[in-house]
């Protein structure tokens, strides 16, 4: 732009024909961006916009699909509301990401910090690390099923030739209920630790080097520059971490079916087989499309206040 | 945006421009190869599962497709016409099954379903009464022609039959040793249990240590359990003919006392009861750790030769309780949905596997349905299942389970964790019946 010696009017004049070309070419790009976004948009409409009409749909009719069904309001509702089975279910779902997330952020946390300061010498491990999650939760499952067997599961017989247990049948991890949530988070646990040490690596990676430099200058130790430093600033990460996996422990289905089927006497039966089992097994469609919204529902507020609670974006921790 | 000049090369950064176009050129690309794609895939699956008017798709488990795989093959060779057998297991087969008929519009032509499965699906599946004519009638079991119908119309041809019968190592029962000191023990000579009291003998015989287990008890399945019931004579198990509950009636009690007391007051079967089903049992026998098992009747021909036990078992029909032999028939039907566009050539099939069902014999699960295929199997080497089989399912106490819609609620909210309470030290199994009626009660008057 060329300096005009003139009055203010002039000057402004002067400026107005480039601002509004560029005000032009912004709005042309904004506008290709929506563009661009369209067909995502109309994607997501269609395979997961409409299915939750249907689902929410489906929640206000009674009866079996092969029998016919009819308009029940809100009946479903109240049902999925005042059922003890849903009830325990949930329970039981929040006892269970529970017992997942902590050992997951807490593992997974210790071994990005690991890699993080072993740097290129843990390339190796980083790779094998990350091994479970590339195994399908069904196989985790069978496998787990499998290992925890009392008669010839091959953790109980480790435990019992180190001398943890006496006898290789003393943990009946399957068919023992108070135990029974916990044997099938084992198996979540085992599968995704390592997709929370990737992430929180990356976010690790990204974090700058001069901060802790100033630290360290400042007098900050090790566990300072931890706490004062890292965990703050990676605080948007670990909130993403967080809701990302409690969506997905909250969820947790698979592994659950193939390795207890919910039992015994039901103690594994979380929210994701109370749904299947009601809608596929028993064939209360309006039933399991009133429990799912709810279920939906409940988890996008526990979503919202982890993220409002710990992602804090530009909050400062003094 | 300014350009760089780095070792006199002036660089130009991508502009938001450049970047955008950039962004729609690949997401285009991705969008085109991906239709593409998904409509030659769609084309190639499509292909199996459509049926062309000349061929059928029929879904089974891995045992029903080994049981029709010969039938098929003969029925093409006659008629021309292809059966395409898709497999799938227990859950997704019921999934797939209960899926698409709900929504009316079918991948396939025949259903090869469980029995129980028949009062949930009736509405989806073309009646056949016009099948079973007397003579049709006549060679089935009464239990098996009771199970292919649901209120008054039959809905399934009975294609294949199974039951509990009991497996016992020979070796051991043949052994000199064994019989001398089992006779020196019990006063009886040694033999495979008949009654309650001679498995209960013949159990605790052989319980020895971790070593060796007389027996087994799965408290993760019901069947066994609801023949027990049977064996002390109940008229029927969990609910009478007319729907009234009877699970806690005194028949019901005596078998959980005797089911479940061989481990809790025995000890005659290994750890693990409560989560023990149809695959530890089988594990189990085939690793030589337990003595006898009571198991369905296919399992004889599928002992595998690297089996501990292999060469060395021996069958007998079902142990008999108060009122008698009893076990649980276990039949799968052949049913045609109503949406299927193949419906006549689906029957005609249907015919062709009543008039051929012997071929089944000799395929890997070995099992028939009709009662003059068991006869003319029972004497020929590698079926010797086939006559304690008979003898189980022509006994008068052999009964169905009821004709519920609600039956799979029952079974897992009510029947295996009732099962699986009854497991454990000082158990009232009185109560344990008791809160399974309650259960039941809940689920009956959700209808």
């Amino acid at each position: 732009m060329v300096a005009i010696e003139t009055d203010q009017s002039t000057l402004v004049s002067a400026r107005l024909p480039v601002a509004r070309g560029r005000r032009r070419r912004q709005l042309q790009d904004r506008q290709y961006a929506l563009l661009l976004m369209l067909p995502a948009a109309v994607v997501l409409a269609v395979l997961v916009g409409w299915p939750l009409v249907e689902l929410v749909k489906d929640s206000l009719y009674s009866g079996g699909l092969l029998t016919g069904q009819h308009f029940a309001g809100l009946s479903n509702y109240k049902a999925a509301l005042t059922s003890g089975e849903v009830q325990a279910s949930a329970g039981r779902t929040g006892l269970y990401a529970l017992i997942v997330l902590p050992v997951e952020l807490i593992v997974g946390f210790a071994m990005a910090l690991l890699f993080k300061t072993l740097g290129d010498r843990a390339r190796v491990l980083r790779t094998v690390f990350i091994y479970p999650l590339l195994i399908a939760p069904l196989v985790a499952g069978l496998l787990w099923q499998y290992m925890l067997a009392a008669n010839y599961g091959i953790l109980n017989q480790l435990l019992a030739s180190i001398g943890i247990l006496h006898g290789d049948n003393s943990i009946l991890w399957l068919g023992d209920p108070t135990i029974a949530l916990l044997a099938v988070a084992i198996p979540d646990i085992w599968l995704t630790t390592s997709f929370v040490t990737l992430v929180l690596f990356a976010g690790l990676q990204a974090l700058p080097a001069d901060v802790y430099e100033a630290a360290k200058i400042d007098g900050a130790g090790p566990w300072q520059a931890f706490l004062r430093i890292t965990v703050p600033l990676l605080r948007p990460v670990i909130a993403v971490v967080l809701v990302i996996r409690l969506v997905d422990a909250m969820s947790a289905f698979a592994v659950i079916l193939i390795e207890t089927q919910g039992g015994p006497q039901q103690a594994s039966t979380t929210m994701g087989l109370e749904i299947y089992n009601t809608f596929i097994t028993y064939g209360n469609t309006g039933l399991a499309a009133a429990i799912s919204v709810l279920f939906m529902a409940a988890m996008m507020i526990i979503a919202f206040i982890a993220l409002k609670t710990i992602w804090r974006p530009g909050g400062v921790t003094r | 945006m300014p350009e760089t000049t780095k070792n006199n090369v002036t660089e130009t950064p991508l502009s938001r421009r450049r970047f955008l176009q950039f962004g729609a050129a690949v997401g285009a690309a991705a969008a085109a190869s991906t239709a593409l794609g998904s409509t030659a895939s769609a084309a190639a699956r499509r292909s199996p599962f459509v049926s062309s008017g000349k061929s059928l798709n029929v879904i089974c488990e891995a045992g029903g497709s080994l049981e029709l795989t010969p039938i098929t093959a003969l029925f093409k060779k006659m008629t021309g016409n292809t059966v395409n057998l898709i497999e799938l297991p227990y859950n997704g087969l019921y999934n797939r099954a209960y899926s698409e008929m709900s929504t009316g519009s079918v991948t396939f032509d025949i259903l090869a379903g469980d029995a129980i499965w028949i009062p949930t699906f009736a509405p989806g599946l073309v009646p056949i009464n016009s099948f079973f004519t007397p003579a049709v009638k006549g060679d089935y079991f009464p239990a098996t022609l009771q199970e292919a119908q649901y209120k008054g119309n039959y809905y399934g041809i009975p294609q294949w039959t199974n039951v509990e019968i009991l497996y016992y190592r020979k070796d051991l029962f043949e052994s000199t040793a064994e019989q001398k000191n089992f006779k020196a023990k019990y006063g009886y000579d040694l033999a495979p249990p008949v009654t309650w009291q001679q498995f209960t003998d013949a159990a605790e015989f052989f319980t020895r240590g971790s070593a060796l287990y007389g027996t087994d008890v799965k408290a993760d399945v019901e069947t066994e359990y609801l023949a027990t019931v049977l064996q002390a004579g109940s008229p029927g198990v969990v609910l009478a003919d007319n729907g009234s509950i009877i699970i806690d009636n005194a028949q019901h009690l005596a078998a959980l006392e005797f089911y479940s007391g061989l481990n809790n007051k025995l000890h005659v079967a290994p750890p693990g009861a409560v989560e023990a089903g149809w695959a530890q049992a089988q594990t189990l026998f085939y690793d030589g750790k337990t003595a006898m098992t009571r198991f369905w009747g296919h399992l004889y021909r599928q002992i595998p030769s690297s089996s501990k036990v292999y060469g060395k078992v021996g069958v007998a029909p079902m142990i008999s309780g108060p009122a008698g032999v009893a076990g649980i028939p276990g039949p799968y039907y052949l049913s045609i949905p109503k949406a299927s566009p193949n419906a006549s050539l689906a029957m005609e099939f249907l015919n062709f596997c009543y008039a051929h069902g012997q071929l089944s014999a000799d395929t890997g699960l070995g099992l028939v349905s009709r009662i003059s295929q068991f006869k003319a199997y029972e004497n020929k080497p590698g079926f010797a299942a086939y006559k304690p089989m008979l003898e189980t399912l022509n006994a008068p106490q052999t009964k169905t389970r009821p004709t519920s819609p609600q039956w799979q609620q029952i079974v897992n909210e009510v029947l295996v964790p009732m099962l699986q309470k009854s497991i454990g030290s000082n158990v009232n199994y009185a109560a344990v019946l008791a809160g399974g009626k309650a259960n039941l009660e809940k689920i009956l008057n959700q209808i």
